[in-house]
């Protein structure tokens, strides 16, 4: 939360300006789901932690917020669902207005997977941890059987549904999670870097769980990772630096943008740098998704020499 | 050779109902002075490995010899004093470790343990924070009021500062971002390099280190089933995922390119400056 | 590692104890102290003995688990044993064992033999409640147990929250603790190796970092329990209820037939005839 050792260039607000305003990333005819404007938050007499944040998200869409630790990502979506206290400015989910009679509605709205399995787990077996939420709901018990078990389902962990926590791999806890946050049927789910503790095996599971969500259209997804495969899979960027949105892209723009990279602490993917540095030798290929297209953008270069 | 294992195997509780394998008949060949690198699923086994280095756990049966310390399982250990000294094992997320009011003493913490002066520790632990590439400014610091990867490098060097011959991190860039995450790795490459430690990295991204490593150890449910270069690992790697481990880019890319143009005789290329290299000499190459 | 840690382990079997109402466990176990307590002569410890047998065998759990959970106070047993048989001088009584000039007199040895099997007996057979228990249908019962407080005013749901949260996270802390005592060893500070005085250093060494951890855990805790919405004191409905069917009731009526048993084995005397 306090590295503010970047060696970053500074003044990029006219970066933020642009792509805040680019047509591209605001496609809403509809009211957006998250809506922020002005948002600022700060410890004390400290940096603000949060400066001036202006974004808005529409409903459905799959966001990735990025940045270096520390500079204010985790913050930013803690603001969104009130688990700290109000700072500047004004925050709007789905037009309601955060304010302190609001919270409960709004996090009903909103669902948050965080980032260590083994805390986030608050029940002694995975059917307490899922039906805690509903019971706050109030829901009649045919209801929450109904949800333990479609959603516990959905993420293949029926077979855990008794078992205690100690029993689960990290892997297999971040499943509950999710199935607990997505039982009580929020419209946003934040994934506060849900992945960075979860081998590479589990990461590309968790994955393919965010793009099954993406593809229901139920769920407006809010992740912060700094997962370049994660990113890829997402449709939009937004840059957090020392606070500030810098940049706001699709992952392709930004993978291929070094200072951005640069200050977002990302690595774009291995063939996004592949790529990038073949141009250097004056090979000019297009992205490949996979090692045979490559092979197939190498073959006619090498056989026209 | 720095580290050996013989037949070892490790049972959690082993005189109890509860026992349980978490190594089986692992043999392990290590020398002086390379980078390591050790792979495997959640639940493989790495961990319980890499406390065997310092003796923290004993083998239930078989032979662990560490330098010239020799640990048979069943016999009394050893004084294991000597071995932790040159051994320095940094477990995961090694912040957590951190419990004095300012970075100098908690570097301190260790070499005093082991004997050094006052002044000498305070001399070994300048020297730690310059390994890590951290600012001696930040000695005076309170480690808690430093960012996670600041604290996390402190922590690392509070180890550096025993001034050990082999250094073992257990998934040391865990939860740092990527551009931290391949400052560490660089900085503990450099370890091995210039000052000619051992390095021992238990990781579970493998891309990472793969530029770096020169022998590779892959563990599944407690066995040891791979030991060897990268070279070695590439032509197995299609074993990988059956050992629950997803194969990195990097390497799926050097087969395609190594199968296409015939180089399997060649050291692989795995950073993308050095395969991009290679390809520009290789599509040139049919001009001259 | 964990494993050993039986607080709050439950060890599913589905057998007709685990199914039994907690709040009748609860009160069962209550009862059973009392009925351990007036078990004075050797019939009457026979009667425990075979009742308790049998109701562990009801729950078809491995008779181990329980041997397991007295183990850890064998000192104690032991000590206590010792103190009960050299403690008793009955000039009267009949010797057992004469060594030199001690004797052992048989009273001070059965004093001694009873203190250990009620406590054994206590502890294995408490352990019931824990292994037949699911933690979140312990803490029901807890709070349905603890409901008459709510006369003086004591709120039984926030009690059993955080019974509920430290019993789900005591594991978890020890576990860390177990890590940072390695990593210190690591750092050259083992508490097997360390002479005394350097123990207190290490204790610092080991305090400062469970405790952050413990809040940092805490901290995590409370955010994921707000962002599910959870406020305290809000209505909540119950996805357990309990139920109390007769099943419950006969549970109760055994510790209560065995209780009355035991109140008129003592009363009438008829022990006498077994004490010796």
């Amino acid at each position: 939360m306090k590295q503010r050792d970047l060696k970053g260039p500074h003044g990029t607000t006219n970066v933020v300006e642009e792509t805040v305003r680019n047509p591209n990333v605001m496609p809403s005819p509809y009211s957006p789901t998250i809506e922020l404007v002005g948002v600022s938050y700060g410890y004390g007499k400290d940096l603000p932690v949060i400066d001036d944040i202006t974004l808005s998200i529409p409903q459905g869409q799959w966001v990735t917020l990025v940045g270096a630790n520390g500079c204010g990502k985790s913050t930013l979506v803690k603001l969104m669902n009130a688990l700290l206290p109000k700072g500047e400015g004004s925050i709007k989910v789905k037009g309601l207005e955060l304010q302190s009679d609001t919270i409960g509605k709004i996090r009903q709205t909103i669902g948050m997977v965080f980032q260590n399995p083994d805390n986030q787990f608050i029940g002694a077996t995975v059917e307490e941890d899922i039906v805690f939420g509903l019971e706050g709901q109030c829901l009649s018990i045919e209801v929450m059987e109904e949800r333990v078990k479609s959603y516990a389902a959905r993420l293949g962990i029926t077979d855990l549904l008794y078992k205690h926590p100690s029993e689960l791999s990290g892997g297999q806890k971040q499943r509950v999670a999710i199935a607990s946050i997505l039982s009580m049927e929020p419209e946003v789910v934040i994934f506060d870097e849900a992945s960075s503790m979860l081998d590479e095996k589990t990461r590309n599971e968790l994955l393919n769980i965010l793009s099954d969500m993406h593809k229901s259209g139920r769920y407006t997804i809010i992740s912060i990772t700094h997962d370049a495969q994660e990113i890829a899979a997402s449709e939009r960027v937004l840059v957090l630096h020392e606070g500030k949105l810098i940049a706001d892209r699709t992952p392709t723009e930004l993978f291929q943008d070094e200072k951005i990279l640069e200050m977002s602490h990302v690595i774009a993917p291995f063939a996004f740098q592949l790529t990038r540095e073949l141009h250097r030798y004056g090979l000019d290929i297009s992205i490949p998704n996979c090692e045979k297209e490559l092979m197939e953008a190498l073959w006619p270069l090498h056989l026209r020499k | 050779m720095a580290i050996t294992f013989e037949k070892v195997n490790y049972e959690y509780d082993a005189n109890s109902m509860w026992s349980q394998a978490a190594l089986q008949g692992v043999n392990l060949h290590l020398e002086s002075g390379i980078l390591a690198g050790i792979a495997g699923a959640t639940g493989s086994g790495k961990s319980t490995l890499l406390q065997m280095f310092n003796g923290i756990l004993k083998p239930t049966s078989g032979t662990v010899q560490v330098l010239d310390i020799t640990l048979r399982g069943g016999e009394k250990a050893p004084k294991l004093h000597q071995l932790r000294k040159r051994v320095g094992l940094v477990f995961q997320f090694p912040e957590q470790q951190l419990f004095e009011d300012t970075v100098e003493k908690d570097l301190c913490f260790g070499p005093i343990n082991f004997g050094c002066s006052v002044d000498e520790a305070k001399e070994r632990a300048r020297k730690a924070m310059e390994k890590m590439g951290l600012d001696e400014s930040l000695l005076s610091r309170n480690p808690f009021q430093l960012s996670g990867g600041q604290m996390r490098k402190v922590a690392i060097a509070s180890v550096l500062a025993m001034d050990p011959e082999i250094v073992v991190l257990d998934e040391p860039t865990a939860t740092l971002d990527p551009v931290s995450r391949a400052e560490l790795i660089q900085l503990l490459h450099r370890l091995c390099r210039e000052e000619g430690r051992t390095v021992i990295i238990v990781t579970h991204r493998m891309d990472e280190l793969l530029p770096f490593a020169n022998q590779w150890v892959i563990l599944h449910e407690g066995r040891t089933v791979f030991q060897g270069t990268v070279k070695a690992l590439i032509e197995q790697a299609d074993q990988m995922e059956s050992y629950g481990i997803v194969i990195p880019q990097s390497i799926r890319y050097w087969r395609a390119i190594s199968e296409k143009f015939g180089l399997s005789g060649e050291d692989p290329c795995l950073s993308a400056e050095a395969m991009s290299k290679r390809i520009a000499e290789l599509v040139s190459a049919e001009d001259v | 590692m964990s494993e050993k840690l039986l607080i709050g382990r439950t060890i599913d079997t589905g057998s007709w104890v685990h199914s039994i109402d907690p709040r009748a466990k609860m009160i069962a176990m209550m009862l059973y102290v009392v009925i351990i307590i007036l078990s004075n002569t050797w019939l009457e410890m026979a009667c425990v003995v075979v009742f308790s047998l049998a109701i562990i065998a009801l729950t078809r759990i491995h008779i181990k688990y329980f041997i397991r959970a007295a183990k850890p106070l064998w000192v104690l047993m032991l000590f206590i044993f010792i103190v009960q048989c050299i403690k008793v001088v009955d000039k009267n009584g009949a010797i057992l064992l004469s060594i030199g000039s001690w004797n052992l007199y048989v009273e001070g040895f059965k004093l001694g033999l009873f203190s250990v099997l009620r406590m054994v007996f206590l502890v294995s057979f408490t352990a019931i409640l824990t292994f037949t228990t699911t933690p979140g249908r312990l803490n029901q019962g807890l709070e349905g147990v603890l409901k008459p407080l709510k006369v003086i005013r004591v709120s039984p749901d926030r009690f059993t929250l955080m019974v509920s949260i430290a019993l789900r996270f005591i594991p978890s802390i020890l576990e860390e603790a177990q890590i940072i005592l390695k990593a210190q060893a690591s750092r050259g500070a083992d508490v097997r190796e360390l002479p005394w005085k350097e123990k207190g250093k290490m204790l610092v060494s080991l305090l400062v970092p469970v405790t952050v951890g413990a809040f940092r855990r805490a901290e995590d805790l409370v955010h994921s329990m707000e962002s599910r919405g959870f406020r305290m004191g809000e209505p909540r409905t119950k996805y357990h209820s309990l139920v109390w069917r007769s099943r419950d009731t006969i549970f109760i009526g055994f510790f209560i037939i065995m209780l009355i048993a035991m109140v008129w084995m003592s009363g009438y005397g008829t022990g006498e005839l077994w004490t010796l």
